[in-house]
């Protein structure tokens, strides 16, 4: 059976193939008795496929199984990773946003960082497993994967078991601008960050830093930390010796608690990092310093009178193009700020002004948008594991992935343009 | 930095050996800080913090660290400061102490497992 365009693929697995082709050949013998075929707007994959394979067997066409590619990268690709709930393995789900299929999947082990290249030219994670499940000898590595085959292009060891393991935190390991360097976070025992040459293919070294999280590249030798102290650093390296490291002013009070998931747009160099109040810190990195834009309230003051608060996992994202950030919100308690949120807020980043506020329909974990013109809202339910798509402008639902794993949390999208 | 990262860390927070290469422990398991001698050379840990974040002895003094605090913490010296294993101390919980006694002249740095923002340094002359 020759596989049709719209076939829902399923990547390095041909035995699945072959099963298809077996449950093929069943509704091939209903499908002569079925009514005319609905309008293919109307079709669902699965009826799209069976009328598809129930047309090959009638012209005597012979199945012949073979692993698929996935089409070529594009805009509207979404990745979905799972971390699981912690289990010791995981997996990332790649998706066609347009069309709401699973295009391919990757294995990871425990809690993997995946990263995206916004040229899509490979995607990659930084991951962990155990010699015994989940004991044993640790190894952490780099894996770099071909987007299209998905086949493995690099395996990098990182020496000492390096990786900082937390709940998946997007901005814990990065890219830099060229893509030819990944940088992960080390916590214990002191702060540190690896560098990974992914052009030679090889561990570089660690970079003593001070007490600062996250990394944000803003060039390939620069990237920006948020520290203890609330102010960024600023880290710039060379190919030895100690990093030269700086401090901008304190941005943020102490009593003032950012998330662990801001946004960050690599190609404009905007960081939007929301509080545990809606209140967000905007700060631009894009001249290879940190300048603070004015603070924005994501939420009225009427609306945190009434307990609005954000609160989700990827609670927050942000357009490029349109400059507009977009923010999970819901009435909470204050110490539910994990929980999910049934409401989108969307504001214009430069004024502050709010654009819309979308009732989302289901428990929302996590957000994000591709970075075409006219985007897509993508909105993650953990307890769901189902991917809802919808439109960035209107709000409206358009479409949905369900099945994304034990406990789908985070949401990756290439800035292609 | 002012976020729940921390608390999310899945460090490992067991103790490891009492004995190591510079420096020998009196007592694997943490004491009451009662049972601390009067003249005994202290570091208390309070506000997240060593209180003497650098103090000098001389070779064959005992230092015993108390947590003044209920926030746990410890000492840890990584591989290669005071032997070729880690010295990952217990975790004190409030009024409790921990000693070290150092057999070697050199400076040693450790840090608070979970806390590795939490920095401290012995110095033995």
């Amino acid at each position: 059976m020759a596989l049709p365009p719209n076939f829902m693929p399923l990547f390095r697995a041909s035995l699945i193939g072959l099963g298809l082709g077996c449950s093929a050949l069943a509704l091939a013998a209903s499908a002569q008795d079925a009514p005319e075929a609905e309008a293919p707007a109307q079709e669902t994959q699965g009826q799209a496929a069976a009328r598809a394979a129930a047309a090959d067997l009638a012209a005597g066409q012979d199945d012949e199984p073979r692993i698929l590619e996935a089409p070529a990268p594009d805009a509207r690709r979404v990745y979905v990773n799972d971390p699981a709930h912690f289990a010791a393995v995981t997996q990332q789900f790649v998706i066609d946003g347009e069309a709401g299929r699973v295009i391919g999947m990757i294995d990871g082990g425990f809690l993997p960082n995946p990263v995206v290249a916004d040229d899509g030219s490979f995607i990659a994670h930084a991951s962990t497993v155990f010699s015994r499940i989940a004991r044993g000898e640790r190894t952490d590595y780099v894996e770099v994967f071909d987007p299209v085959t998905l086949l493995p292009t690099a395996d990098i060891e990182l020496p000492d078991a390096p990786r900082f393991l937390v709940g998946t935190y997007p901005w814990m390991t990065s890219l830099t601008p060229d893509n030819k360097t990944l940088l992960f976070y080390q916590f214990s025992p002191a702060p540190a960050v690896g560098v990974v040459d992914l052009e030679g293919k090889a561990f570089k070294r660690m970079l003593d830093v001070p007490d600062c999280y996250h990394i944000f590249p803003t060039a390939p030798d620069t990237f920006f930390m948020h520290c203890r102290d609330g102010s960024l650093a600023k880290v710039k390296f060379g190919a030895e010796g100690a990093p030269e490291i700086s401090h901008s002013e304190v941005f943020h009070p102490e009593d003032e608690f950012l998330i662990n998931h801001p946004a960050y747009s690599s190609k404009s160099g905007r960081l939007v990092w929301p509080t545990y109040t809606g209140k967000i810190h905007q700060i631009d990195l894009s001249s290879g310093e940190a300048k603070f834009l004015p603070a924005v309230e994501a939420l009225t003051e009427e609306e945190r009178a009434e307990g609005w608060r954000p609160g989700g996992w990827q609670q927050v994202a942000y357009h490029r193009a349109l400059d507009r950030i977009y923010l999970l919100v819901d009435q909470r308690d204050e110490w539910r700020h994990k929980t999910a949120s049934r409401f989108v807020v969307v504001l214009d980043a430069k004024t502050g002004a709010r654009i819309a506020k979308f009732e989302m329909g289901h428990e929302i974990d996590s957000i994000n948008v591709s970075q075409d013109e006219k985007p897509l809202l993508y909105a993650l339910s953990t307890g769901d594991k189902t991917l809802y798509i919808h439109d960035a402008e209107s709000g409206e639902e358009l479409r949905s992935v369900n099945q994304l794993g034990h406990g789908p949390q985070v949401i990756t999208t290439a800035d292609m343009g | 930095m002012r976020s729940c990262l921390a608390a999310c860390a899945l460090a490992a927070f067991g103790a490891t050996g009492a004995l190591a290469g510079k420096a020998t422990a009196p007592s694997e398991t943490p004491l009451p800080a009662a049972e601390v001698a009067k003249d005994a050379i202290v570091v208390d840990i309070t506000k997240m913090k060593y209180a003497t974040p650098e103090i000098h002895v001389k070779v064959g003094d005992t230092v015993t660290w108390i947590n003044r605090e209920a926030m746990p913490h410890n000492v840890h010296f990584v591989a290669g400061v005071l032997d070729e294993q880690a010295l990952k101390g217990p975790m004190l919980k409030k009024e409790q102490a921990y000693s070290l006694t150092f057999t070697e002249a050199g400076t040693y740095d450790y840090h608070c497992t979970p806390h590795p923002f939490m920095r401290g340094k012995v110095v033995v002359e």
